[in-house]
């Protein structure tokens, strides 16, 4: 049994903390540490207890104040909402003790406090995403969303990253706003804007005004493209993951845009609902994107040279699979869909936070310069591997379950055709990732590499969060069951 | 019987106590293993009974030993690892001892299955489960794969002494034997693909040890094409699961019969995905780079054990997936064949194509390892055809698929032997050119002892390994013709042709190597001893000879067996394959003249010159596919990166602007 306000308890704990931590002034502080840490935990803690109350397929909704829902803001805690939380509270939880240490090497010390309150509060507009059953609530969590996370960018204070971050800015902006036009559309006729009232009423409203519910799919869908950079509307993904600090580039290109692809998948499935999807033919045109996303994203990443812009790059095209998933609207592809959002969490968090620890060590960003780092850095290098393995899809990691799977759901949409663009996607993964990590470990031209293995000399809140995302890729490589048997409850809540 | 039977008259051993204590180990336990193998062979002629002496039925009825092998190997690799940092002699005695254990398991399984197949599963694991399954296909290839890498295991031990990175070495071939075990041992197509990877990985750092630039290349080219085969074959594991609801390597051909053309590309997926292993033409172009580059040891294992992994995945789909179950009713015009039929005319002629391009580029080679390895392209077109026949024939192809099997572990041991010998060759005088070399009779006449056998083995002489399964091979693609499409009668042409560049290949070996005058940068080298590496070769040596005397015990001890667990003809079995006659005049003469086309070969090639000709480079695939496809792909990935990243950069609101519109007016006009 669950306790009703637990959900929102986890909801809130980042939003105290957010409020608390700009009061200590101290960036290196152990006082710090503890209430950030303590907070992360403490919030892991919750939503993982709400997880349990949930496990069983039990649905609860929680409205605010006591509101009806057609006044009020409702929250349902369900299977996905509570699992996908834990999954946002819990990798950010590691990101955040990587954090520690890592971030002194970008950031001035009086910005430390700062730099965690917006991880807060961006933790806290992601949950509230997950949660919320309002579309126009929806809509203010995610502003809150786009606004740490260019504070996360900019907070460096570089020429470079200011840019990144002006130019996110005015592409969430206009992503926002062009989301905002879709929900106004959908009001304009239904006058309500909860969405399990508004699917209720979707079938009246397709009848008598469907080109207003056709203009709003336009508008949403555009808008959830650029926000969570579905190609060809990526571009200002490199430019904000490469130039920020490690711990945001790992928790933007890991958890943020896999939660605006949920925000469009709720107003797709659960306030459009798939039949109207699929008189329309929306299947086949998203299918497009994806597919073109996955063959992109690893093209530009071939062509790149800065370690971190070819892992931003990659998400490109891992956020093609994520897209591909749901697009083939059908049980099996969102359940595909949803375990590679978790694996790819955990991938591309340990590929960017052992990419960090690398230039926070060694300062080399070039992965020309990355020759005999296998050496001078074995275990970042080794969690990179595995993230790498993982993204190619080798077997007995988590990448290669959920091309297992995506394929399984690509025959049973019946487009055989993709199961070659995943091939081909997944042949050029290895073309960028394999020669990072074979100049890595096997390197003729470098005399100046030692010849036997050193520590890598990192602090143990930066190795152990890595060793634990890298022991979970294999994990969940070999036993998706633990993952799948979860995942797999979902598709139900959205068909 | 261990072959060590040195007459060198220096051999200043490393004066070393534990070096001394290394070699004692290694020869008490070879000779435990060939005493034990005497005994096996004196058990499987005698009877069963044996098998039951109370002492050994505990050890033998123990379930478990499929498990057993693939975790021994793989969990001693790190640990011979972790032992090297301390002391390397104990390192290699442990690498030895984990492949005389894993032997020693192998020999146990025997008597289990005389009765039946053994199962092991470890559930859960991919949420299907790992499933490992012996019969007598996979007992055969994983009793090759265990001597071969017991007798390797003794000779790298003093080949590799003078190499870097040594641990790392002992390391990748220990994880590699295990994942070798672990394919030939599976029985669903996951687990298969699984230990296929790992092997594939754990091999591509045994090919690019030496980290020089053209090791590194050679890598290159083994890992990309490896990573392409490996995602073929899952394709295809994904068609055949979403066709068939099965991964396991059961009877599938009513299944796949009824998908249309899902059944032609997984068959064309698995075998181009199978082949990359296999050195299957064209996708065999990682072949000739990376068994040069690669240590001697290491090349011995890659010819002989790992490309046959590639050869049994396309035996082991083809009496799987495309064979339909056994019935009272089955003959060979049974429609559901005609998946097997179509792919085994199309495997019959790629093997034909093989065994022909590896001989003529064979035959242009300078370099004794480049030489070997483009024969094992060739050699591996014989085992392909052979299973391409098994395919073609259907009901009738135990006569293909037996030459295939027997083949496979001929070649094994004759191609691993003459890798020995060029290693020996190689740690001695650092030469590999064989024109630069001469005379090497007098100085190493161990290897040249070995040398002959391995070369008259891979030839085809009666009383060497290589006639037997050469001979049911050249059966094989007679009965093509008579069963089949009189189209095979010239791929018959080609065999013999190809043999005899065997032989003018092989003679063409010795006469430059080991006859001859000496050059003097060779004659001054000081002799010194490899007794391990000479002892390792004799044992290879014995094999061959033994089996080449007694081509009947393998066929039917194993081979046989291996034929009636699957769907063929048992009277065609009865008729044609027990208690064959190997040394009849037919195949005799078939031999003689063989022979005489290969001295005829090598005195017209060498009047002539044309041993010196070079292909031009337009003509290799190499030159016209592979490159060009790398290089495209990158510089397209290149040209469009620095081409349009920031024009589509700077663009972003355009294109937003262009993609809402389009949307817009495609969901409001088009769909209105």
């Amino acid at each position: 049994m669950l306790s009703l306000h637990l959900p929102v308890y986890a909801l809130l704990a980042p939003l105290i903390a957010a409020l608390i931590l700009p009061l200590t002034t101290d960036g290196d502080s152990r006082q710090l540490r503890y209430i950030v840490g303590g907070a992360a935990l403490c919030a892991t803690a919750l939503a993982a207890v709400s997880l349990k109350g949930t496990l069983g397929g039990d649905v609860y909704t929680y409205y605010f104040g006591n509101w009806i829902p057609g006044v009020g803001i409702e929250f349902v805690i369900n299977i996905f909402s509570s699992f996908m939380s834990l999954v946002v509270v819990f990798i950010s939880t590691l990101v955040i003790f990587y954090a520690f240490r890592n971030i002194t090497h970008d950031l001035a010390q009086h910005l430390i406090p700062y730099y965690f309150t917006l991880i807060f509060l961006m933790l806290f507009a992601m949950v509230g995403m997950i949660y919320t059953n309002d579309l126009f609530n929806l809509y203010v969590f995610m502003e809150i969303l786009s606004l740490t996370s260019c504070a996360i960018v900019s907070i460096k204070r570089k020429g470079r990253n200011l840019l990144a971050s002006l130019k996110y800015l005015m592409q969430g902006t206009i992503g926002s706003v062009s989301i905002l036009m879709g929900i106004a559309f959908l009001y304009m006729v239904s006058g309500n804007l909860n969405m399990s009232a508004l699917a209720e009423l979707m079938p009246d409203i397709w009848q008598s005004h469907s080109i207003n519910v056709l203009i709003s799919i336009g508008f949403i869908l555009t808008g959830f493209g650029i926000k969570a950079a579905v190609f060809p509307l990526h571009t200002w993904l490199p430019d904000a993951h490469s130039s920020a600090p490690t711990p945001s580039s790992a928790l933007l290109s890991g958890l943020v845009v896999k939660i605006y692809l949920f925000a469009a998948m709720k107003l797709l499935f659960q306030v459009i609902g798939v039949d109207i999807m699929r008189e329309v033919g929306l299947q086949l045109f998203l299918v497009l994107f994806a597919v073109s996303g996955m063959i992109m994203g690893s093209v530009f990443a071939i062509g790149q040279t800065d370690i971190k812009r070819v892992l931003a790059y990659s998400s490109v095209a891992q956020i093609g699979y994520i897209a591909l998933g749901i697009s083939l609207a059908s049980p099996a592809g969102l359940n595909a869909a949803f375990f590679h959002v978790v694996a790819h969490a955990l991938m591309k968090g340990a590929l960017f936070l052992s990419a960090g620890a690398m230039i926070f060590t060694t300062g080399k960003r070039n992965v020309n310069e990355f020759s005999g780092m296998g050496y001078r850095m074995p275990f970042s290098m080794t969690v990179f591997t595995i993230g790498a393995f993982g993204m190619i899809g080798i077997p007995g990691f988590a990448g290669f379950i959920s091309k297992w799977y995506l394929g399984l759901a690509v025959l049973d949409g019946g487009h055989p055709w993709i199961l070659l663009i995943i091939l081909l996607s997944s042949l050029l993964n290895a073309m960028y990732y394999l020669p990072i990590i074979i100049k890595a470990f096997l390197c003729h031209e470098c005399e100046t590499v030692p010849s036997v293995m050193e520590r890598d000399g990192l602090p143990a809140t930066m190795w152990v969060p890595m060793a634990i995302m890298a022991v979970l890729i294999v994990l969940l490589g070999v036993f998706p069951q633990l993952l799948m048997n979860i995942t797999g409850q979902m598709p139900h809540l959205f068909l | 019987m261990s072959g060590d039977n040195t007459n060198n008259d220096c051999a200043p051993c490393v004066p070393c106590a534990q070096e001394s204590l290394f070699s004692r180990s290694c020869i008490a336990l070879l000779t435990i293993s060939f005493v034990l193998v005497g005994a096996f062979i004196a058990m499987t002629l005698i009877g069963d009974a044996v098998f039951y002496l109370p002492v050994l039925r505990q050890v033998f009825s123990f379930r478990y030993y499929p498990l057993l092998l693939v975790a021994v190997p793989l969990l001693s690799g790190p640990l011979q690892a972790a032992l090297g940092y301390r002391s390397a002699w104990l390192r290699d005695l442990t690498a030895v001892t984990t492949t005389f254990v894993t032997f020693l398991f192998i020999l146990a399984m025997y008597p289990q299955l005389l009765t039946d197949s053994i199962y092991n599963t470890i559930p859960a694991v991919f949420g299907y489960g790992l499933h490992f399954h012996v019969d007598w296909l996979s007992y055969v290839m994983v009793s090759v794969s265990g001597i071969l890498w017991l007798l390797v295991t003794i000779y790298a031990h003093e080949y590799m002494a003078p190499e870097e990175h040594q641990d790392r070495f002992y390391l990748w071939m220990s994880v590699t034997l295990g994942g070798v075990l672990g394919t030939v041992m599976a029985s669903d197509i996951l687990t298969m693909f699984l230990f296929f990877e790992i092997m594939t990985f754990s091999s591509y750092m045994l090919v690019a040890h030496n980290e020089s630039a053209e090791s590194l290349l050679a890598g290159n080219n083994y890992i990309y094409m490896g990573v392409a085969g490996g995602l073929a074959v899952l394709v295809a594991m994904i068609l055949v699961l979403f066709s068939t609801k099965t991964l396991q390597f059961t009877y599938l051909a009513a299944e796949l019969a009824e998908t249309g053309w899902i059944q032609y590309a997984v068959a064309a997926l698995l075998i181009l995905g199978f082949g990359v292993k296999a050195g299957m033409l064209p996708v065999h172009i990682w072949l000739p780079k990376a068994h040069p580059v690669a240590p001697t040891p290491a090349s011995a294992l890659l010819s002989g054990v790992l490309i046959k992994i590639g050869a049994y995945g396309i035996l082991r789909v083809a009496t799987s997936f495309f064979m339909p179950a056994a019935g009272p009713l089955m003959s060979r015009d049974n429609p559901l064949w005609n998946l097997s039929h179509v792919t085994g005319a199309a495997v019959i002629w790629i093997g034909i194509l093989t065994m022909a391009v590896g001989v003529f580029m064979a035959l242009q080679q300078s370099n004794m390892k480049k030489m070997l390895a483009y024969h094992s392209i060739s050699q591996m077109g014989y085992i392909i055809m052979g299973a391409g026949v098994a395919a073609y024939l259907g009901y009738y192809g135990a006569m293909g698929f037996s030459g295939a099997v027997y083949h496979t572990v001929n070649h094994a041991l004759f191609k691993s032997l003459l890798f020995m010998v060029a290693g020996v060759v190689y740690l001695r005088y650092h030469e590999l050119n064989m024109y630069n070399l001469g005379g090497l009779w007098r100085k190493l006449p161990v290897t040249f002892v070995v040398c002959i056998i391995a070369a008259l083995g891979i030839t085809g002489m009666p009383f060497f390994n290589g006639f037997a399964s050469k001979s049911i091979l050249h059966h094989a693609i007679d009965e093509a013709y008579t069963y089949g499409h009189g189209s095979f009668r010239y791929a018959e042409v080609v065999f013999t042709i190809v043999s005899g560049g065997t032989v003018c290949s092989f003679i063409k070996l010795i006469s430059y190597t080991f006859l001859g005058r000496c050059p003097e940068k060779i004659a001054t080298v000081p002799n010194t001893g490899n007794r391990m590496m000479q002892m390792a070769m004799g044992g290879v040596a014995v094999l061959i000879v033994g089996i080449g005397v007694f081509p009947g015990y393998l066929m039917n001890t194993f081979i046989i067996p291996a034929t009636r667990s699957f769907t063929y003809d048992p009277a065609f079995i009865d008729r044609y394959l027990v208690d064959m006659n190997f040394f009849n005049s037919h195949d005799l003469m078939g031999t003689v003249r063989v022979y005489a086309l290969g001295f005829a070969i090598f005195f017209v090639g060498k009047k002539l010159h044309l041993f010196h000709l070079h292909l031009p480079k337009w003509l290799s695939v190499e030159y016209v596919m592979y490159k060009p496809l790398q290089s495209a792909v990158l510089r397209v990935s290149r040209h469009i990166t620095t081409n349009y990243e920031t024009k589509a950069n700077n663009a972003d609101v355009y294109i937003y602007a262009a993609l809402l519109m389009g949307s817009l007016l495609m969901l409001t006009v088009f769909f209105r």
